[in-house]
């Protein structure tokens, strides 16, 4: 069972080079639509730091370049903003609900009918899938921490490659801002393994993923890992005594390591597509703090001797939106026209785990062109169904 | 090119709470052990661990229960990375993450587990899934035993073009059904604290089988067959009774269900695959040629799934 590769990525990818042994895939997939969900209430740095019970001395702004993040008021939990992102992405699709075969929610939080309600079963998929008529919809949760959207796009990737489906969604909605609450009461110093909770913002965002016209734009590459010897730097539970939930932290350690290794992974995807870092127009790290973006920027940069075209950093009005930080990233940027078709943008994902992953792909000209408030109209036409071959 | 069922191993815990008490993660962790052990395979071989359970320590957000698993049994995690040899070693690592859907979690992982291993994207998967009270003095109608599972899926590649290994999957849902089995983490105030709480209609074990049934009779019309061509029928074990009654209802006959052990009949999410060792041990499961897994949980989410084995064994149960 073990594959008969000859050199392997340390990562899980798809699509494997020829002649490794993996059967090649007929399709290809693209991102097609993306959706996000933003409370209107805004709190800022300032506003956090002085609503902390002890005098910490921490300029949370200066430390992280957050000035504020957005959070959840009364009505809202992770249930809604999935839901509104989704309704968000499907407005700006072809798509209607109906051509939706599969809908994965990656939220890490689970509120649902309010914000001291976290519901395990039944899944907050199926919920979402009923809220915005997709009833058909193959459907499930996944946790993956901050890397749940991405692993959920990596897994439909798969899918559609294979020719499975021809269209599906993640979807993810995240009321976590109360991790921040709880650490204003609790943190004393700098040093506390509660810092990180402090740059957290409420967010949902959408991604539909659909069967590439052709095999120019789309997906060029997928991949994932877990480097679990680092699996308890970052745990986050509910409260035992507390409404709301915790996360304990080693900020500085899981720093110090996703950048010790996220190098070596990005030679391996590189050696696999051929392709230089420098080919690579934008870079859409996770959203933690502006300082670690950049830090990790000068780690890429002394590694390979180049860097990316652009790294992108979205965390000024934001913060850290947990799993989909990558999702409202695309969506800003959209939105202020910085891409153009063609360009290669790479996701880069690094949580909690440690999950490394990466989603390499085209900018597809549609994705560009669509309104932002399209109405969805009956079923899109799809890429037929004739297995395209690389080089068609 | 197919995904195989290697081996299945199953922990359980028999007290539920106090010093001897087992919880998720070590229930998971002893049976992904075991399941490596039996199937002859290294930890170091897994490409991929889906964890299915939901109910663990903490009931603990993140990181992904999969990831903790996966440093507990020394699945490549990560201590190679840098090492300069490890590309002509073969050295790589492993994808970890969980899956959440309640009582069909476990088929669902089976899916996307097969989806990598069955196309020969990755060699070797584990699907793992425990669950535990995670505050016994405090839950509400909590009615799981403590119990992990697992099973290893392994790539095949006959190259005759043979139907072998997980064939066909399907998953749906009947959220008219969604009222009658909510299990949340909800805050009470006038005790302190974040308490699981579990509400069970009584309909619900009777409106499970009928989602069941119905989809599975659906799935084996499409697929031609009849309960008769059933060989081996692995389900949940909860609700209680559900096998057997589900069995009535499409028509297969009872002497294709596996007796499972009485302190496994409680399992949540890993209930078929205490299903699944029952099968493997008593033979059922090397003499079936067509296995048929059925679950149900919360939602109401039904799960079915197919799997063959060729050539056809004597199917003298």
């Amino acid at each position: 069972m073990t594959l008969p590769f000859s050199s392997r990525p340390w990562m899980l990818i798809e699509p494997r080079a020829k002649g490794s042994g993996a059967v090649e895939d007929p399709y290809r997939a693209s991102i097609e639509s993306i959706g996000v969900k933003l409370p209107e209430r805004r709190v800022t740095s300032q506003e956090l730091m002085a609503s902390t019970r002890h005098h910490t001395n921490i300029d949370l702004e200066r430390l992280t370049g957050i000035r504020e993040h957005r959070v959840c008021s009364a009505g809202e939990d992770s249930l809604s903003l999935a839901i509104d992102a989704a309704k968000d992405c499907l407005r700006r699709s072809r798509h209607a609900p109906s051509d939706i075969e599969m809908i994965i929610d990656a939220s890490i939080t689970r509120y649902a009918g309010g914000p001291t309600t976290y519901r395990f079963e039944p899944p907050l998929s199926m919920s979402i899938k009923e809220a915005i008529g997709a009833p058909n919809a193959m459907s499930f949760d996944l946790s993956n921490a901050c890397a749940g959207m991405m692993t959920g796009v990596f897994l439909l990737n798969d899918f559609i490659r294979r020719g499975v489906i021809r269209c599906g969604m993640v979807v993810s909605g995240e009321l976590i801002s109360g991790l921040g609450t709880t650490a204003a009461h609790d943190i004393r110093y700098i040093f506390s393994r509660q810092l990180a909770s402090l740059t957290l913002g409420d967010a949902g965002a959408a991604v539909i993923v659909e069967r590439a016209p052709d095999q120019r734009a789309g997906i060029t590459l997928a991949g994932f890992t877990t480097l679990s010897e680092h699996s308890r730097l970052c745990l986050g539970a509910p409260s035992p005594h507390s409404p709301g939930a915790r996360m304990f932290t080693k900020a500085r350690t899981i720093h110090k390591v996703a950048i010790a290794d996220t190098p070596p992974l990005l030679d391996d995807l590189l050696l696999e597509t051929g392709l230089r870092l420098r080919d690579i127009d934008w870079l859409i790290p996770h959203q933690t703090s502006a300082r670690a973006i950049r830090a990790g920027e000068r780690e890429l940069v002394g590694r390979f001797g180049e860097g990316p075209k652009n790294i992108v950093v979205n965390v000024e009005e934001r913060g850290n939106t947990a799993s989909t930080t990558h999702f409202l990233a695309l969506r800003r940027y959209l939105d202020e026209g910085r891409f153009k078709a063609g360009e290669r943008i790479m996701l880069l994902s690094l949580a909690s785990g440690l999950e490394i992953g990466v989603v390499l792909f085209t900018v597809d000209e549609d994705l560009i062109r669509l309104a932002p408030d399209m109405t969805p109209r009956r079923s899109a036409p799809i890429a037929p169904n004739v297995p395209q071959r690389a080089g068609e | 090119m197919s995904t195989r069922i290697e081996s299945v191993a199953t922990k359980h815990s028999t007290v539920s709470w106090g010093p001897f008490a087992h919880g998720a993660l070590a229930l998971s962790d002893r049976a992904a052990r075991t399941c490596l052990e039996r199937g002859g395979q290294h930890a170091s071989d897994l490409d991929l661990l889906v964890n299915a359970g939901l109910y663990k320590e903490h009931s603990m957000a993140e990181p992904a229960l999969a990831s903790i698993i996966q440093e507990d049994i020394g699945a490549n995690t990560g201590r190679l990375l840098h090492d300069e040899h490890r590309h002509e070693r073969g050295e790589h690592g492993t994808f970890s993450f969980d899956v959440m859907n309640g009582g069909c979690g476990v088929l669902t992982a089976l899916q996307l587990v097969d989806a990598f291993v069955g196309a020969g994207t990755a060699g070797l998967g584990l699907v793992v899934a425990g669950d535990a009270d995670p505050s016994p003095s405090t839950s509400r109608g909590f009615p799981f035993g403590a119990v992990g599972g697992a099973i290893l899926l392994g790539h095949h590649d006959d190259g005759d073009g043979s139907r072998e290994g997980f064939t066909r999957f399907e998953l749906r849902t009947f959220p008219e059904h969604a009222k009658l089995f909510e299990v949340r983490l909800e805050w009470d105030a006038e005790a302190n604290r974040n308490i699981v709480v579990v509400d069970e209609a009584p309909s619900f074990a009777s409106q499970a089988v009928s989602c069941a049934a119905e989809v599975t009779k659906a799935f084996l019309a499409r697929e031609k067959l009849t309960g008769e061509d059933i060989d081996l029928f692995l389900t949940s074990q909860y609700p209680l009774s559900f096998a057997k009654e589900t069995a009535r209802a499409i028509g297969i006959p009872l002497d294709r269900i596996p007796i499972v052990a009485p302190e496994l009949t409680r399992a949540h999410t890993a209930g078929p695959i205490a299903a699944l060792e029952s099968a493997f041990e008593s033979g059922l499961f090397a003499r079936a040629r067509r296995t048929l897994f059925v679950t149900a949980g919360a939602g109401i989410t039904v799960g079915v799934a197919l799997y063959e084995q060729d050539p056809p064994p004597d199917i003298d149960v």
